[in-house]
């Protein structure tokens, strides 16, 4: 017999508004305490303390618009949020100083996250959304040069994109960019040449979010209708349609492979968060906490695998924790919950 | 005095005495040769020592039998001439020695002493200790030859046995003193050359051979009987250690080597006498002595003479000081002596024990002497197997002194411990023996019986009404002592303070999941441990080399902790039931009890408790109870142990424990308060309140997440209410989300656990009464009593006469045209303005309409929401408690007229049932309910109170009143008057409020005029005058009419002939049933008009515009 679904671990309450957002933050030594960031819709990023499970931190800098996108860089010190004020903001956070130190513009409204991918040792590429609606800017960090702009050709038309994520294969090889657009569309763009390199119809609705697993060189998009695709790329750079999972409620806000690539997490807009085993998308478990669309799901990176905990961010305002197959062995083999959802 | 100095006068005086005394010895001559020694000098006598010693040694040596009284002076004057001379010679001193000896030898020599007076024995004793003083120098040494060692053989035995068959007890005293100074140890003013290390192993080897006979000899009078007197046992225990010290010293027995040479040649036959104090000898000489010493320890440290027992410790410390390696087996009853007397009663002897201990323990004689560490964790293992055994048969003073020899034995192992306890066969036995001690008493009734009345409780109480550290006073199985319970909390203590932490937790907490039998001594050593690891409230005797580091503390404490807040050891059945009495707690009133019997039992079965035992007895619940307990004071330790660094815990820990603070039982739920309060200081929070505030985003993730679980609801919302109990209005934005999930969690379970939530609930809506109504009131007295005036006024402002009468057409003419449509606009608004009274800093979204309520309303309005549902739930206890519910949500939205107007339309039809057609209880209850909804909601009630309720009311009070008429005076305990009561007590104001038209106002006065009788209990007929009191307000003349027609004194005459006269119906009535209290009525009425006549003119102006007159006009 299944076991109940579990309960979150822990529940973050505070921050007052809906939580778009979630970035964990665990690569700090001993001493330092795992955190958690969080931007949401009132344009405040919480800094919480997974020890204390506490707001250590609270950052205000996108005037009150909301903060879709965080993320750090250079360990705990730098973060970067992307808010819908139309900036991009480079925080700098060491020794308790909390100042936007930097800032970039974008041109775009839409909501649209950028991507960011470590290309060397303090050298960083972010897509973000370019000026034109369906343009995608990639700026080279922390210099913020423009590397290239990858705007589809006229009569490809796909719309906005919605979602972004950078990869490359091996360290240090050409970057390639997957971009989830408006059509329902994932668009496979080399960075080099500003080139289409494959475009996969997946989604009859826009693709609200993907991941991609680099070792497999498979990824996973949802979107607001009520499908699950994941798709593959093979060595010719062809992205294919490998399986498609049908949901009962529709929309996926958020999608996440985590580090380990062996569980996949979603974000459903009918407020539950489900768990997918990545190798063949087997069901897991559904997580019913909240009490609202569920905005945001995250995987802590965290070195010691018993401690990786996923969080979700949602529209009540509540960030929920859990601790869910972290144990090192047999975990994925007797599923918590595979009840169909009703 | 000394007339003569030089040796030749003295010569010259004393030759001729000698002479004398050569030729006839008697008395007399010794007694004239002692008068002319008096006249010599030291220095003369000196010289003439030999020659004046020669008469009187001739003297004893006579052959022949002797007088005793000759022999005893001429042993007085041999002492007095050596006290004042010394011996130069060896052979005068071995001569003399053995010469005084023989005076006590029996002339058969088998059996010394002889039976000779005791004067003599006294007088030869001192004599010889005089002749060991006056030895010069290094001759004294002489005398301790192997040659001499038959004389001092005899000496030694003759005085042992003086010492021990004696009665009297200055020759005992003597004799061991003189014992004491022949074995070179006189402890006298006078100066004693001291030994250098060769002579002292000489004297040592030769003394060997005497300490067979002197120690068993001592012994025997040291285990004497104790009428002896403690001097003599003193000095016998004094001269024991001494005589042990010279031959067993460690120091002496390192250089003494397996093949030292024996004496040999012409002394031969000597030779054999003395011994060769060898590896073998010393094995089985400390074996024998072992014996003595044990026969000796148990001995004196139950003497009742602290000096004994002062002399007892001395021993042991020269012993452990100087014979530690050769005495090696004994060690053992010596610590054992010493550890036991450290709590000894005389404050000389603790003080002693514990400097010895110190010392002991600073010469690091334990740690680095491997056979010492094994004797005393020997005795640790037998100690600890005797234990249990001890603790069924003994006494609480057996049982204290032994628990105190265990303490010792670990503190004087010190940093050994934890090798000790890495021995399983120790720390198991030890461990078993600490179980079993420790053993609770379970059979209490009372503790299940306790129960926590009524909602507060003493969280609120300031911090210092409540001790640290004290915890419940426990009852244990096996003794009754506090004192012991201290000691084995020292022992676990010093245990955590030397041992291995990881290691004994682990055994302990082992033991603790093993069985319910060990699990409260276990987590109470558990509790111990951590505490003594942590170097709190521990004495020991040295330092431990490393601490236990806060992170490995922190660590060990979180796992305990774990393990302790583990829903199987944390909820336990403590009541037979548990869900029934948690909520009886909230309802007010202890009658319902009675009748609630058939509502819980149903709860009950759906109540599904997590480790709910079947049959739980009166045993087994007290036992949960007391470990519960235990474990919340471990919790209250632990933080004591951590202070601040316990903040990160209360992650985890601060939900169970305010989970327990609001249980049912008094024992938990005290401990819990108690836990609170120790957390509380040790976090360096101010108070309970304060630590609950900083903390709550703690505590509503626990009740978020419980509420998740069906059957942790009831203790999540028991956490709820503690958290509104003891916080204030700041708290409200924190735990507006928990509430929400639990209205949710209430919509989810309707049927079947509305009543888990209820009490909640009530708590809930309470606390918003407290913190925003009654507050506010506070705060705007003036306001309230504006209004208040205003209301009054209405009523009571009549003003007689011409201005009345004036008044009277202004109104009919004003509710004419009224009535006929004209309606004057412009007057309503301005009464409007007047009729609101402006409240700036209010939030009043009433008047605004649109805007959101703020947060403490819409909290009320949504559990008014529920309560609407709830209000015809099945159980009478919960419909009860929704009425409590609904009436204080009333309240709080009393504010808020626009949401409170639509809520009260919607409750109306559940409560109209509740008050017509329900429990008397209910019907009771929910008339409550209908004064305050219709205090707060007013005339908008007004047509369904007249249309809906009324006409019930007034039936039953009706149909009732010839039943309490006729009633005794039982009748006043019955529901049916308390509802009557209730009736008419409401109904006067509800009247009022509702402003009431008149054909209700009429049947109101119809059903409560029966009540003005005098057959009525007082009560009722109080509670109808009342009703008729608020009747005048609403309308005097209707009322006074009325009541006239019942009864009236008073001719009313005509003020003119044109009018006709006044014809009332209770005019010239006879004297009724009714006639006190409606003439009391009457005569209130009156004097209120006239009251309101004289204050008229002042207050007249006020409520009437100017505009009516001029519309008049």
């Amino acid at each position: 017999m299944a076991l109940p679904p579990p309960d979150p671990q822990f529940v973050l309450r505070g921050t007052s508004a809906e939580v778009h957002t979630l970035h964990f933050y665990c690569g700090g030594q001993e001493p330092d305490y795992p955190i958690l960031f969080s931007g949401s819709s009132n344009g405040l990023i919480h800094v919480w303390n997974l020890k204390t499970r506490r707001v250590d931190t609270i950052l205000d800098g996108h005037g009150g618009k909301s903060v879709y996108w965080v993320e750090a860089i250079y360990g705990r010190d730098r973060l970067l949020s992307q808010g819908r004020n139309q900036k991009i903001c480079l925080w700098d956070l060491a020794e308790g100083r909390n100042t936007v130190t930097d800032s970039v513009f974008t041109e775009n409204v839409g909501f649209c996250k950028c991507s960011l991918l470590k290309v060397a040792q303090g050298h960083w590429l972010m897509a973000m959304p370019g000026k034109d609606l369906d343009e995608v800017q990639v700026l080279e960090l922390p210099s913020k040069t423009s590397v290239c702009t990858l705007k589809p050709e006229a009569d490809a038309k796909p719309g906005m994109p919605m979602s972004l994520k950078l990869w490359q294969p091996d360290f240090g090889s050409c970057p390639f960019l997957l971009a989830g657009y408006e059509d329902g569309s994932v668009i496979l763009w080399n960075l080099s040449g500003g080139k289409i390199l494959s475009r996969l119809a997946c989604h009859q609705e826009p693709v609200m979010s993907l991941d991609f697993d680099s070792e497999k060189t498979k990824g996973v998009s949802g979107s607001s209708e009520e499908v699950l695709t994941v798709w593959s790329l093979d060595e010719q750079q062809n992205l294919k349609v490998q399986k498609t999972h049908k949901l009962v409620n529709a929309g996926i806000a958020d999608v996440a492979i985590r580090q380990d690539k062996k569980i996949l997490a979603t974000a459903g807009w009918d407020h539950r968060i489900r768990i997918f085993g990545w190798k063949k998308l087997k069901p897991l478990a559904i997580l019913d906490y909240h009490t609202a669309t569920v905005h945001c799901v995250s995987f802590s990176d965290h070195s010691r695998p018993s401690e990786r905990l996923l969080a979700a961010g949602s529209k009540d305002h509540r960030i929920s924790i859990w601790s869910i197959y972290n144990q090192t062995s047999g975990a994925l083999h007797c599923p918590l919950e595979t009840r169909k959802p009703d | 005095m000394a007339v003569f100095d030089t040796p030749q006068e003295a010569f010259g005086i004393l030759r001729p005495v000698c002479v004398q005394l050569t030729k006839v010895q008697t008395t007399e001559n010794v007694e004239r040769l002692q008068a002319q020694l008096q006249t010599v000098s030291d220095s003369a006598l000196q010289e003439l020592q030999e020659y004046v010693l020669f008469p009187l040694r001739f003297a004893l040596k006579t052959p022949g039998p002797k007088r005793e009284s000759l022999v005893q002076s001429v042993v007085q004057c041999i002492t007095s001439i050596l006290s004042t001379t010394c011996v130069k010679k060896q052979d005068l001193l071995q001569e003399l020695f053995s010469e005084l000896c023989l005076c006590l030898s029996s002339p058969s020599g088998l059996q010394p002493p002889a039976p000779l007076s005791e004067e003599l024995k006294l007088t030869v004793i001192q004599a010889l200790h005089v002749l060991m003083h006056s030895a010069y120098g290094d001759i004294i040494l002489t005398l301790y030859q192997p040659s001499t060692l038959p004389h001092l053989g005899f000496a030694v035995s003759l005085l042992l046995a003086l010492a021990e068959q004696e009665k009297a007890k200055q020759i005992k005293l003597a004799a061991l003193k003189c014992l004491q100074v022949l074995i070179l140890q006189c402890d006298c003013q006078e100066h004693h050359r001291p030994l250098d290390t060769v002579e002292t192993r000489q004297c040592g080897n030769l003394f060997a051979s005497f300490l067979p006979g002197i120690s068993i000899a001592l012994s025997r009078v040291i285990t004497g009987d104790i009428k002896q007197g403690h001097m003599v046992t003193v000095s016998a225990i004094r001269l024991f250690y001494q005589t042990v010290c010279l031959v067993m010293a460690d120091e002496q027995l390192a250089t003494i080597t397996q093949d030292e040479e024996k004496p040999s040649g012409e002394q031969s036959r000597l030779s054999e006498l003395v011994v060769h104090r060898g590896p073998d000898w010393v094995k089985s000489t400390a074996d024998k002595l072992s014996l003595l010493i044990h026969k000796i320890v148990e001995f004196a440290s139950l003497h009742p003479h602290w000096k004994v027992r002062m002399e007892l410790v001395e021993l042991v410390h020269l012993l452990m000081l100087k014979c530690s390696q050769s005495l090696v087996e004994s060690v053992g009853h010596l610590l054992k002596a010493v550890v036991g007397l450290v709590n000894d009663e005389s404050n000389e002897v603790q003080s002693k024990c514990h400097e010895i201990l110190r010392s002991i323990a600073e010469l690091r004689t334990v740690a680095e002497n491997r056979d010492l560490a094994d004797v005393l964790s020997e005795n640790l293992h037998s100690l600890a197997t005797a234990l249990p055994r001890l603790m069924n048969s003994q006494d609480d003073q057996g049982k204290f002194s032994t628990l105190s020899l265990l303490l010792g034995s670990l503190k004087l192992l010190g940093p050994k411990v934890s090798i000790v306890l890495n021995s399983a066969a120790h720390l198991q036995r030890l461990s078993k023996a600490l179980m079993q001690v420790l053993e609770l008493d379970v059979a209490d009734v009372k503790i299940v019986e306790e129960r926590r009345w009524g909602p507060e409780d003493s969280l609120g109480e300031p911090l210092g009404s409540l001790q640290h550290g004290k915890g419940q006073k426990k009852y244990f199985r096996f003794f009754i002592d506090e004192r012991i319970f201290l000691l084995i909390q020292q022992v676990c203590r010093v245990l955590g303070y030397y041992g291995n932490l990881y290691l004994l937790v682990d055994h302990f907490m082992g033991l603790y999941n093993e069985s319910v039998v060990y699990r409260k001594q276990a987590a109470m050593v558990l509790n111990e441990l951590i505490t003594g690891a942590a170097g709190l409230g521990v004495d020991v005797l040295h330092e431990r080399e490393t601490a236990v580091s806060t992170e490995d503390l922190k660590g060990t404490i979180t796992s305990i902790l774990e393990e302790y807040t583990d829903q199987a050891n944390w909820y336990l059945t403590t009541s037979i039931d548990t869900e029934g009495t948690s909520d009886e707690l909230t309802v007010k009133h202890s009658r319902v009890r009675a009748i609630s019997r058939g509502a819980h039992s149903s709860s009950l079965i759906s109540s599904s408790s997590p480790s709910s035992d079947p049959n739980p007895t009166i045993r087994s619940m007290n036992s949960n109870i007391w470990q519960i307990c235990i474990q919340l004071e471990g919790v209250g330790c632990f933080a004591y142990v951590l202070g601040k660094e316990f903040r990160l815990l209360l992650v985890s820990v601060l939900y169970p424990v305010l989970e327990k603070a609001g249980d049912s039982t008094l024992l938990i739920s005290q401990t819990a308060t108690g836990t609170m309060v120790d957390v509380c200081r040790a976090c360096g929070y101010d108070s309970v309140q304060n630590l609950i505030n900083s903390n709550s985003d703690y505590l509503v993730n626990g009740i978020s997440l419980n509420l998740r679980r069906v059957a942790h609801q009831p203790h999540a919302s028991r956490v709820l209410e503690a958290m509104l109990r003891h916080s204030d209005a700041s708290l409200l934005p924190l735990v507006e989300d928990v509430i929400r999930d639990v209205l949710s969690a209430l919509d989810q379970f309707y049927d079947d656990r509305a009543s888990s939530f209820l009490g909640v609930l009530s708590t809930l809506v309470a606390a918003l009464v407290q913190w925003f109504v009654v507050v506010k009131g506070k705060e705007h007295p003036q306001e309230q009593n504006l209004e208040q005036q205003r209301k009054q006024g209405k009523g009571s402002v009549i003003t007689p006469m011409v201005q009345e009468v004036e008044q009277f057409f202004l109104d009919y003419i004003k509710q004419k045209q009224i009535a006929e449509g004209n309606l004057p606009a412009m007057e309503e608004e301005e009464e409007e303005v007047q009729a609101l009274p402006p409240e700036p800093e209010m939030d009043d979204s009433g008047a605004e309409g649109e805007t959101p309520l703020p947060a403490h309303a819409q909290i009320a309005k949504d559990v008014m929401e529920r309560c609407i549902h709830l209000l015809s739930d099945k159980s009478l206890r919960v419909r009860l408690k929704v009425l409590d519910v609904l009436e204080f949500c009333v309240i709080v939205l009393h504010l808020h007229e626009n949401h409170l107007l639509p809520m009260a339309h919607r409750a109306w039809p559940a409560l109209v049932t509740r008050l017509i057609n329900d429990d008397p209880l209910v019907v009771l209850r929910a008339f409550k309910v209908l004064c305050t909804l219709a205090e707060k909601c007013g005339d908008f009630l007004r047509r369904r109170f007249s249309k809906d309720v009324l006409p019930k009311l007034a039936g039953s009070l009706v149909t009732q009143a010839p039943v309490s008429a006729r009633a005794g005076p039982m009748y006043s305990h019955t529901l049916a008057f308390k509802l009557q009561l209730a009736v008419l007590q409401g109904l006067g104001s509800l009247c009022e409020k509702l402003d009431l038209g008149e054909s209700d106002l009429n049947k109101v006065a119809d059903a409560c005029l029966m009540y003005l009788s005098a057959k009525q209990p007082v009560k009722l007929q109080e509670a109808a005058r009342s009703v008729f009191l608020h009747l005048m307000c609403v309308d005097p003349d209707a009322t006074w009419l009325l009541l006239n027609q019942i009864c009236c004194l008073l001719p009313y005459e005509p003020p003119h002939p044109s009018l006709q006269p006044v014809k009332l119906g209770g005019m010239g009535r006879q004297r009724t049933e009714f006639t006190d209290n409606v003439l009391g009525l009457l005569g209130e009425l009156q004097r209120r008009e006239t009251a309101a006549f004289q204050a008229g003119p002042r207050e007249a102006p006020e409520p009437q515009p100017p505009s009516l007159t001029e519309a008049l006009g």
